[in-house]
């Protein structure tokens, strides 16, 4: 074991061309996390994984991976897996010679290889399909192939790359489950790209949300969610995201600052007790509550939820409120400021 | 009218089919006859492989067999070894003056072998390969039309597949030869089909370049068994004929549907 972090990224950037890949990327990932990189696309989380995995070499800053300088090794000389978008399984092998790929490569005796091969595929459920090639596979099926492919090395970092983005809806919910069972279970340190902030909320330890080259908020999840950082993660993380109302509509803050809040801490009130009066837009069903669109002049994304079904008709205005303590103040330059009463 | 339309595209096929055939049909009649029979076309005359038998015995064709096999498979080796060498440089890599140098490559093809006859007999002879089988193959391996066949099969292939491979440990031929050669098989099939026909059949240049029985290949022996000094025999010179194509042309009515995939998988990717 080494003291420090198990990955570190140092001041890393990458530009192309002048144009901005990333940009002052500091960040420590201790052994046996699970990280997600969470942003829009083009935000420059897949460029940190890239860099990270030695596909690309960083302009500037160092990368060390469990205490060595790695930043300009070879992917093959860092000890990772990966998984990829697309799984880049390779068509012209079986299922059983694309897990193997890598030992084969590395000249693993056959032994040793058979026995790990059996293990990866009996963790990942694919026992039976060793013969079976990627075309003859379904996509959640080629998903735990790649899965296998990245657990099969013992590898103590593995890299995924929205693996999940090419699932259908139901099949993504179970394939989470699995990812995060896998990665407990076999103590591995993963680091995971993905745009859906559902995702990076459920599985990840540490959440790291970028935009545009630069980091924005590194924490746990509930950190993001509780203690935004700027109005770009207030709007990003969560479902439905923070409304943000100008100071303009509301009394008692200085100008040109933004107030945010949860759909769940605002309530209804009767005509004439609220702070905002505002026009349903829309109404949503979810199942257990109903999501209420509202409108403002002042305020964006401003909801509401009411339990259960409790459609409103769109166009009427009603009244809300919602009290001091649950108002997340940013500046006018959208940073949190930290002391509130 | 669109049916008279059908009609002349099936009935100009047809013909044109004829016409292709027509040459073998006859080379098929004559040398299976005496050679009377054979010239005056009669239609009941009866069968004989004496032809075959005088043919056979005329030259040494065992030997040219095995030229033009191992000639064949000499070239086709090493335009494996340098187009996929040299497509997969063109196709993934990056080095300076990459695009000119592609150029040149593709210039190649506006050159017909037959002008360089000169220029690379010298070359073969000062590398001291005259008359020898790699000096018939050689001035073939690099072929610019086979450079840009790969190069294309190649960048058809994934970016994803080339990095999955890199991170789990391949070095760059290792990437070259575990990843791309085999999603490549049905271009090097047909890349394989075009070299071996076009080059059992070439005739000038080992021609020019042969000296003795012991390199020349069929082509070049067909033609001095069929000469005029030897004195012309149509239907001997026919079994000669039928002998030197048949190799090709069973192979090819064997694999026939193999080949047409090959071409057409190619041409998808």
């Amino acid at each position: 074991m080494t003291t420090g972090p198990f990955v570190a990224i140092k001041d890393v950037a990458k530009r192309w061309n002048g144009q901005l890949g990333v940009e002052g990327i500091t960040l420590d990932i201790p052994e046996g996390s699970f990280t997600a990189l969470l942003g829009p696309s083009g935000c420059g989380k897949s460029t940190t994984l890239r860099l990270l995995a030695g596909l690309e070499l960083p302009d500037e800053g160092k990368i060390f991976i469990d205490g060595k300088d790695v930043t300009t090794s070879a992917a093959s000389d860092r000890n990772l897996s990966m998984v990829f978008q697309s799984y880049a399984l390779f068509p012209h092998l079986s299922v059983a010679e694309n897990v193997v790929f890598g030992l084969k490569v590395r000249r693993v005796p056959k032994l040793e290889r058979q026995k790990k091969l059996h293990r990866a595929l009996e963790i990942t459920g694919l026992l039976g399909y060793e013969d079976r090639k990627p075309g003859e596979l379904s996509g959640g099926q080629r998903q735990r192939v790649a899965l296998a492919r990245a657990i099969v090395a013992g590898q103590r970092l593995c890299l995924m790359d929205e693996p999940l983005s090419n699932l259908d809806a139901k099949l993504r919910n179970s394939v989470r489950k699995d990812i995060k069972k896998l990665q407990r279970d076999l103590g591995i340190t993963v680091v995971y790209v993905t745009h859906d902030q559902t995702e990076a909320m459920s599985m990840a330890d540490t959440v790291v949300l970028m935009k545009d080259g630069h980091i924005q908020q590194v924490g746990p999840p509930e950190e993001l969610y509780n203690k935004p950082n700027n109005t770009f993660v207030a709007e990003f993380v969560g479902a439905p995201a923070m409304a943000l109302i100008s100071s303009d509509g509301l009394s008692g803050f200085e100008a040109g600052q933004r107030l945010g809040i949860r759909a769940e801490n605002i309530q209804i009130v009767p005509k004439g007790e609220g702070r905002l009066t505002c026009t349903i837009t829309e109404s949503e069903f979810l199942g257990s509550e109903t999501l209420i669109g509202l409108d403002h002049a002042h305020a964006t994304g401003l909801c509401v939820l009411k339990s259960g079904m409790a459609l409103m008709p769109e166009g009427d205005t009603i009244d809300i409120t919602f009290t001091d303590e649950h108002l997340h103040v940013f500046d006018a330059s959208g940073q949190r400021i930290a002391t509130q009463t | 009218m669109k049916r008279f339309g059908n009609f002349m595209d099936s009935f100009g096929a047809i013909l044109l089919a004829v016409i292709w055939i027509s040459p073998l049909l006859f080379a098929f009649w004559a040398a299976t006859h005496s050679t009377s029979d054979a010239v005056n076309l009669r239609l009941f005359s009866p069968w004989t492989m004496d032809n075959f038998i005088v043919a056979w015995n005329g030259a040494p064709w065992l030997k040219y067999f095995i030229n033009t096999f191992s000639l064949v498979t000499v070239i086709l080796i090493g335009q494996f070894i340098l187009v996929t060498l040299a497509g997969f440089a063109f196709a993934q890599l990056q080095f300076p003056g990459k695009d000119f140098v592609f150029i040149l490559v593709l210039m190649q093809l506006f050159i017909l072998p037959e002008v360089l006859i000169v220029e690379n007999y010298a070359m073969v002879s000062r590398l001291g390969l005259f008359d020898t089988i790699l000096g018939v193959g050689m001035p073939y391996m690099a072929s610019a039309f086979g450079i840009f066949l790969m190069r294309q099969a190649f960048k058809g292939v994934p970016i994803e597949l080339h990095e999955a491979a890199r991170i789990e440990g391949c070095g760059l031929l290792g990437i070259l030869w575990r990843v791309y050669v085999p999603l490549a098989k049905p271009t090097y099939l047909a890349y394989a089909l075009v070299s071996v026909s076009t080059h059992w059949n070439n005739f000038l240049w080992p021609l020019i370049v042969t000296n003795s029985p012991e390199t020349r290949p069929l082509t070049v022996g067909l033609s001095i068994f069929g000469a005029p000094e030897n004195g012309v025999d149509i239907s001997v010179i026919s079994a000669a004929t039928l002998m030197s194509v048949a190799p090709l042309l069973i192979a090819f009515l064997i694999f026939q549907r193999q080949f047409v995939q090959a071409f057409l998988r190619a041409g998808i990717k």
